[in-house]
């Protein structure tokens, strides 16, 4: 890992409050809580988990589209958590966003050159013979005509206009991208053409990307590491092919077991969880997946877990003080 | 690339507006009522007493746009203003070759016409061209019409702008920031609504007695608070949808996102709910002029004809001819509500994935 790290995430906590009623009571629901990781120059970090377990939070809780609860952001080296909107807006040209549905995430009333010109028009950079220029060079580069330019977004198909999306985010060449399942959306082969995008444009461009997605094959062909959500934690943050290969916290195994394998002789030991997400409005005590664990014990119910260095390393994380025991 | 500078309309606004043309008797109405908005901006050339040309010892001058000119300007013995009608009828009568145009109907809405020996009303004749007959003043019917038709219209949009400026900003604010700043506005709404709008607005009228401007001002007070309903809700929904996280992650400003991301999407319930309005306000103009509570006296105004019109039902002109233009406009108005509700409808333009 580089000296400095380009991102570097302390203890992040997030929550929102749900129902504001004046009488009633308010509900907090814990969506991140306790993350902490860092993030080398030119690295890939994939964020899985299920549904609801935070991470789409935690991606936007990084660009302070939330404000988070507690904990730090560093971003090179600066403090960015508390920063001013306007203050902010200087890290926003380093920090960009790639979203789920393009449809979505493009305004439909924009044509392209409306939605590729505004990094540029927001950050007061450049005439309008240069911005058109710069659309146009943004286009070619994510594999589009130029002529697309003057199009509306519903114009295209679903993997052309995820290019857009991420067109707009590079537009201001960021050094971190994040990702937020932005190929789910897509069809099987698109999200190949789509990723290998992501793929060339890191390898020009020097991008730091963070990818969060559900989908485990995915992230483990793009991502360096890969870090293992459930219910707002971080359980398991190791390199992406000793994650896959020797998966060490029970939930990962389970998730590992999980990825279908395109050969049907080949029998499968699959763990199957019992029960569901518990309501991160009221998370389990002691250790969050301590309900559905195979290996749960006593103690479990008890004692919270905090990631913790798996070796001398400090390459391989897990939340789990029984691993060594069930590993054995 | 030339082509980014001006890009085509939205294709799903083309497709709007050939459904709307498609709807023949709404296309009709807003061609005809346009042709007739564009047609009383020039009310001054087609319904007037001064003359449009006027040609007298070998010069043209145009006295519609031009300062009053005397009697005596054209050799007769009187320093007022010149009574274009009889001047004509002096030309043909000297025939020295000096002649001069008058618009088709050669009143404006304020002369007293005394000339018949009985007292007005008049009924309708072609030959004094009085083509509706006179009100019980002697004014030309249809010069009042024409001129209260102008200030109807202009009233109707100027307040509707005004309403809509006011109730879009602050609608969509409220939807925007949410949080306390909505709670407060809302009951500050809540109250306001409250109030009881004709009295207040008859009050202020007959204490203050306010001119046009004013007069807009008094209804707009009133006015905006219907649109910030809609708007706080659209608002509210639109807020949610990723393209505005997109754009909050570009660094856009609040003002950006609300009217340059959110307001564009908003555009079509604003454009579905502008004829209503204009329906409301002439509704509100008219109803207000016949109380006498509206424009002040001598203004030309379909409220004020209508309250005519009730106290002479034997002068069945007054009363049938206001009536009738009333009616037209407004359904004509309301057939373009209509349309374009019918062809801005979401239901015929999203696909609900």
């Amino acid at each position: 890992m580089a000296d400095s790290p380009l991102l570097q995430v302390e203890h992040l906590y997030h929550s929102f409050s749900v129902g504001n009623g004046f009488l009633k009571k308010q509900n907090t629901l814990q969506a991140v809580s306790d993350v902490s990781f860092s993030l080398a120059q030119g690295e890939t970090l994939g964020i899985v988990g299920e549904s609801g377990c935070g991470k789409s939070t935690l991606g936007r809780a990084l660009l302070r589209l939330y404000q988070p609860t507690s904990g730090t952001i560093r971003f090179l080296g600066e403090d960015i958590t508390h920063l001013t909107k306007k203050q902010m807006k200087r890290v926003r040209r380093k920090i960009q966003m790639v979203f789920q549905d393009p449809m979505e995430s493009l305004n439909s009333r924009h044509t392209v050159y409306d939605i590729l010109s505004e990094p540029f028009a927001i950050h007061k950079l450049g005439t309008t013979a240069e911005r058109i220029k710069w659309v146009d060079e943004l286009l070619t580069r994510v594999g589009l005509p130029t002529s697309s330019a003057a199009l509306y977004p519903h114009e295209f198909s679903g993997g052309q206009r995820q290019r857009i999306g991420i067109a707009r985010a590079i537009a201001l060449q960021p050094d971190l991208l994040v990702c937020d399942e932005a190929v789910s959306a897509l069809d099987v082969s698109v999200q190949a053409q789509v990723i290998n995008l992501l793929l060339d444009l890191q390898e020009q461009m020097k991008l730091t990307i963070i990818f969060i997605s559900h989908d485990l094959s995915v992230v483990k062909h793009i991502s360096d590491r890969i870090a293992v959500m459930y219910l707002g934690r971080f359980v398991e943050l190791a390199p992406a092919e000793e994650l896959y290969h020797s998966p060490q916290h029970p939930y990962t195994k389970a998730l590992i077991s999980a990825i279908p394998v395109a050969d049907p002789k080949r029998k499968m030991k699959r763990i199957v969880l019992q029960g569901d997400v518990p309501s991160p409005m009221h998370p389990p005590s002691g250790c969050p997946f301590h309900p559905r664990c195979p290996y749960a014990a006593e103690s479990c119910k008890v004692t919270a877990q905090h990631l913790a260095a798996l070796d001398s390393d400090a390459i391989r994380f897990a939340a789990c003080d029984r691993i060594k025991l069930i590993n054995n | 690339m030339a082509r980014s500078f001006f890009p085509q309309m939205n294709p799903v606004t083309v497709k709007k507006l050939r459904r709307f043309r498609s709807i023949k008797r709404a296309f009709y109405s807003a061609l005809i009522l346009f042709f007739l908005v564009i047609l009383s901006l020039f009310a001054e050339l087609l319904v007037n007493s001064r003359a449009v040309v006027v040609w007298y010892d070998g010069a043209l001058s145009f006295p519609t746009y031009s300062a009053v000119r005397t009697g005596a300007d054209f050799g007769l013995d009187y320093q007022y203003e010149v009574n274009y009608r009889e001047l004509q009828q002096l030309f043909q009568k000297q025939n020295q070759g000096n002649w001069l145009i008058m618009p088709p109907v050669p009143y404006n809405p304020y002369e007293q016409d005394f000339s018949a020996e009985n007292s007005p009303p008049h009924p309708p004749s072609v030959a004094k061209k009085h083509y509706l007959g006179t009100d019980v003043s002697g004014r030309d019917i249809l010069a009042r019409l024409v001129y209260g038709f102008r200030i109807a219209i202009g009233f109707a949009f100027m307040t509707m702008f005004l309403c809509f400026l006011i109730g879009v900003s602050f609608g969509s604010m409220m939807g925007y920031y949410g949080g306390r700043f909505d709670i407060i506005s809302q009951r500050f709404i809540e109250i306001w609504s409250m109030v009881p709008t004709l009295y207040v607005i008859m009050i202020m009228v007959s204490v203050i007695r306010p001119n046009f401007m004013l007069f807009v001002g008094i209804n707009v007070l009133f006015g905006w608070i219907g649109m910030t309903w809609y708007m706080r809700t659209m608002t509210y929904r639109e807020k949610s949808r990723e393209y505005v996280l997109a754009a909050q992650a570009q660094g856009a400003s609040t003002f950006r996102i609300i009217f340059h991301h959110i307001l564009p999407n908003t555009m079509v319930m604003i454009v579905t709910l502008a004829p209503f309005a204009i329906v409301g306000n002439i509704t509100q103009l008219t109803a207000l002029d016949f109380l006498g509570l509206g424009l002040m006296p001598p203004t030309p105004s379909w409220g004020e004809l209508l309250q005519q019109g009730k106290s002479n039902m034997e002068a069945y002109w007054i009363l049938g001819s206001v009536v009738s233009a009333i009616v037209l406009v407004l359904t004509m108005v309301t057939f373009i509500g209509e349309g374009i509700r019918e062809a801005f409808d979401p239901r015929q333009h999203t696909r609900y994935i």
